[in-house]
């Protein structure tokens, strides 16, 4: 029907006549794909100042003389309730919206609202430079076949709010469709306030997955923004070592805060890896493994770990460590072992009991490259009386060993 | 058999002795006490923040860069005019003109800081996209006039130490380039504060030119105004040099860049005072260093920061003209890199492209593209003989100080938008003392302005 910019240039008309400026359009139901227009927003005839009128009351649009015809100019009772309404001018137009059909961050350059029914919606975003040319030259030498519309149904509209999501500000939401990566990826263009704002309207694994792989000063930044039960929430689905080391670069407070707050089981977790310092093996190191009596049966193991395997990042090895303390390792069996082993074979008797292991102190480089060379996917880290603290993942080898302007684009295999 | 038991890997694992193990590191790794869930737990994963000199040395950063890059060949030239012509008569602006660039600079940051968005983002968005493309082309236009200056400056100061300016011009072109295009916003930062340290060659040349520092004290805190057109024209000029809009604008995005967030922000505001404090001081001395040399001897008439270099020569010795040139190549370079990046960010600001440093090509071609393109221009037409340098500066002039009001006004009523800045918002007497530095250089605008429209139509010359 009409690019909001040019909409905004008409005239309110009553029957009678009388002209009026129209300031603004309100719209609602922004979770739904296509938002729709509720209010005209118009200057006053005689006095200063503006008022309302819902839609409904327009009668027509004459596009040929740009104007807007209404029942009448008296305003509607209801002004106090638009206050706090959206407006397509003032905050929709010029404002960062993420296009999610092409994976970016850009401006609503212009707004395209269609027509049906007598109700307009808010249908396409014009991202493309012609628009602001269009603007800045009103509508003039308009070519309608080059416009660049994106389906607003694709379009994630921010308000630079963290709090907006947890004061019910509506969102499509449709950015939970996208993997982690691409979400953090996203993230990286957009002010840090957006970024907290995006985050907190993903569902907490997913939030927790997209923080994982954010750049590191952008993790704090966007923490910090976070409500706190949120942010806690978020803290608990990560890998424990992630959140170790978001957590070890936190403000003193704020995260005795935080490690006050977390349940228990992910609170020690990550507590017991904040122990080492950030540049040895321990600093390194995740503690989320999965661990299996050596006795056991592989039938009876499978059922012990039916609900085990289903949390940790890493499950590809599965460690044999001692019922009694102080929890010797014994051994290592891998996924594959024992997805193929007999029932009745112990896990003792498939295992592998000649492994390599580090020590929490050791050097994470030394280890990084240990691990490397080895082929394997992980190094279990054992702690003096020969007790498993944790495993070095390949991922964490790679953080250590590539060059700096790499690690953020290395991928992740475990996570 | 070896004394550690079973040797790694050979033999069963549970057999390796690993007793000889520390149970906790020495006492190489710091270590503090948190109370969790009630109970005292010993961590070592937290760095210490840094305290002392170095906390405050590593929380320099956007401000010393941005207002050490108004430094550059034109304020140069203007610095060395004003000392040359009027002694240390016009000091005082420049302490006057301290407080203004400190309060104008920290506003900057701390929009940045509390929006996370640049100067030209939140214009675009509270005030719409006519005033922002009103902004994004006068700054493109007249910072592609500044940059051209830079590179004369670059050329001018290899000259000075006999060098051929068609090899330090590219070169250095292609330097500033690599670095922005290559590095990451964090190694760019600490290059460019290097680079400030260049500016030190100032205070040096000022005491060894041996002024009197009773004059000098009475220059910079007695003001003193003299109804005359030159004098009244400095003073304006001085004005429109020490603050400007490309300033501003770097002070923010880089900020943003920075990723300075707007609950650390408090100490911040630090940087933003030392760039003032500092650049400004480095002003005076360039004025103190060709009051008690030229001025006294007579010599008035200086043209370029060159110039400044070669007349100091004969009544100061090569050691000010090397200082003077080893400064004005110092300022140069650094401007020359900064000047392309405030540009590139405004316009990507405005057209809501992805910007920033730490990006590569890939991610934003149109900022990296406008900062190539910056260069290339600056480098390219510096090199061409007999252009017609000097006017070109004072249209560009011209340009800036008609921007600058309007961009204050922009920045005093975003910084007083409640819903925007939160707790951050401006004081009263922020407010103060931004309204007044707005009043004084919309002053000094229209002075200038009309100047240059009495001269255009030949009231004065």
């Amino acid at each position: 029907m009409v690019m909001v910019s040019e909409l905004l240039r008409y005239r309110v008309t009553d029957p009678k006549g009388h002209h009026t400026k129209l300031v603004d359009l309100t719209i609602s139901q922004l979770d739904t794909d296509y938002p729709l227009v509720t209010h005209i927003i118009y200057r006053l005839p005689d006095q200063k100042g503006e008022a309302f009128l819902p839609w409904k009351i327009v009668k027509g649009i004459d596009h040929a003389t740009r104007q807007i015809l209404v029942e009448s100019h008296k305003p509607a009772k209801e002004i106090d309730t638009l206050d706090q309404a959206v407006r397509l001018g003032r905050d929709v137009l010029d404002a960062l919206i993420l296009d999610l059909q092409n994976r970016r961050t850009t401006r609503a350059n212009d707004l395209w609202l269609e027509e049906e029914k007598r109700e307009v919606h808010l249908t396409a975003a014009d991202t493309s430079g012609r628009a602001i040319l269009r603007r800045l030259v009103r509508g003039r030498f308009d070519d309608r076949e080059r416009r660049a519309l994106y389906d607003w149904k694709y379009i994630e509209f921010l308000r630079g709010d963290p709090q907006a999501v947890n004061s019910g500000a509506p969102y499509h939401g449709r950015i939970v469709r996208l993997p982690p990566g691409e979400i953090a990826h996203l993230t990286s263009t957009i002010p840090y306030l957006h970024a907290a704002e995006l985050l907190a309207l993903l569902p907490k694994q997913l939030a927790a997955d997209v923080l994982e792989v954010m750049a590191p000063e952008r993790q704090l930044q966007v923490l910090e923004e976070l409500d706190e039960a949120f942010a806690v929430q978020v803290l608990e689905h990560m890998a424990p070592d992630l959140a170790a080391d978001i957590i070890g670069h936190l403000d003193l407070k704020l995260a005795q805060t935080y490690l006050n707050r977390l349940p228990k089981r992910s609170g020690k977790r990550i507590t017991d890896l904040l122990k080492y310092a950030a540049h040895t093996v321990g600093g390194i190191m995740t503690n989320d493994v999965v661990t299996v009596s050596p006795r056991l049966t592989i039938r009876e193991a499978r059922s012990v770990l039916h609900e085990k395997l289903k949390e940790p990042d890493f499950v590809y090895f599965i460690y044999a460590v001692e019922d009694r303390p102080p929890h010797k390792l014994r051994g290592v069996v891998s996924l594959r072992q024992f997805l193929t082993a007999e029932d009745d074979q112990t896990v003792e008797e498939i295992m592998n009991p000649y492994l390599l292991a580090l020590s929490p102190f050791d050097s994470p480089t030394e280890a990084g490259y240990r691990l490397l060379n080895s082929q394997l996917a992980a190094l279990p880290v054992v702690g003096k009386d020969g007790e498993l603290l944790g495993t070095v993942t390949i991922d964490a080898a790679v953080a250590q060993v590539a060059p700096r302007s790499w690690r953020a684009q290395a991928p992740k295999v475990f996570s | 058999m070896s004394e550690k038991g079973a040797p790694q890997g050979l033999e069963p694992v549970e057999e390796l002795d690993l007793s000889s193990l520390p149970n906790r590191p020495g006492a190489l790794h710091d270590s503090l006490r948190l109370n969790i869930r009630g109970r005292s737990v010993t961590l070592r994963r937290f760095q210490h923040s840094p305290r002392g000199l170095l906390k405050w040395l590593l929380i320099l950063g956007p401000g010393l860069i941005a207002s050490s890059a108004g430094n550059d060949a034109g304020g140069i030239a203007i610095y060395s005019q004003t000392g040359a012509k009027f002694g240390y008569d016009l000091i005082w602006v420049m302490v006057i003109l301290m407080v203004s660039l400190a309060v104008v600079q920290e506003m900057g940051s701390r929009l940045g800081a509390a929006t996370g968005r640049g100067l030209l983002d939140l214009i675009r968005e509270r005030f719409g996209i006519d005033w922002a493309i009103f902004a994004m082309a006068i700054l493109f236009i007249a910072n592609s006039g500044i940059v051209v200056s830079e590179f004369l400056g670059i050329g001018a100061a290899a000259e000075l130490f006999g060098i051929s300016k068609w090899i330090v011009v590219p070169v250095a072109a292609v330097l500033l380039w690599y670095l922005v295009i290559f590095g990451s916003y964090a190694w760019v930062e600490k290059i460019f504060l290097v680079m400030t340290l260049v500016f030190f060659a100032y205070p040096v040349a000022a005491i060894l030119a041996g002024p009197d520092w009773g004059e000098v004290a009475r220059g910079a805190f007695l003001p003193t105004i003299r109804p005359e057109r030159e004098y009244i024209f400095l003073l304006v000029g001085l004005m429109g040099t020490t603050i400007t809009p490309f300033m501003q604008l770097f002070q923010q995005s880089s900020t943003v860049e920075r990723g300075v967030a707007r609950r650390h922000y408090g100490p911040e505001r630090v940087d933003a005072y030392a760039g003032a404090i500092f650049s400004n001081l480095i002003s005076i001395s360039m004025i103190i260093a060709t009051a008690a040399t030229l001025h006294l001897a007579g010599q008035t008439e200086i043209e370029s920061a060159a110039d400044a270099a070669l007349a100091l020569e004969p009544f100061a010795g090569n050691a000010a003209k090397t200082l003077f040139g080893v400064g004005l190549m110092g300022a140069s370079l650094l401007a020359g890199a900064v000047l392309p990046l405030a540009t590139a960010y405004a316009v990507s600001e405005v057209l809501g492209v992805p910007k920033g440093v730490n990006l590569d090509f890939r991610r934003a071609p149109i900022f990296f593209g406008l900062f190539t393109g910056m260069i290339l221009l600056g480098a390219t037409l510096s090199l061409i003989p007999n252009l017609p340098v000097i006017q070109w500066m004072v249209a560009v002039q011209v340009l800036n100080g008609a921007l600058l009001p309007v961009m204050l006004i922009f920045i005093l009523r975003l910084i007083n938008d409640e819903q925007l800045m939160g707790p951050l918002k401006n004081t009263r007497i922020y407010n103060l003392l931004g309204w007044g530095t707005f009043t004084l250089v919309a002053t000094a605008v229209l002075i200038m302005l009309g100047g240059q429209v009495l001269s255009m139509v030949g009231v004065i010359k």
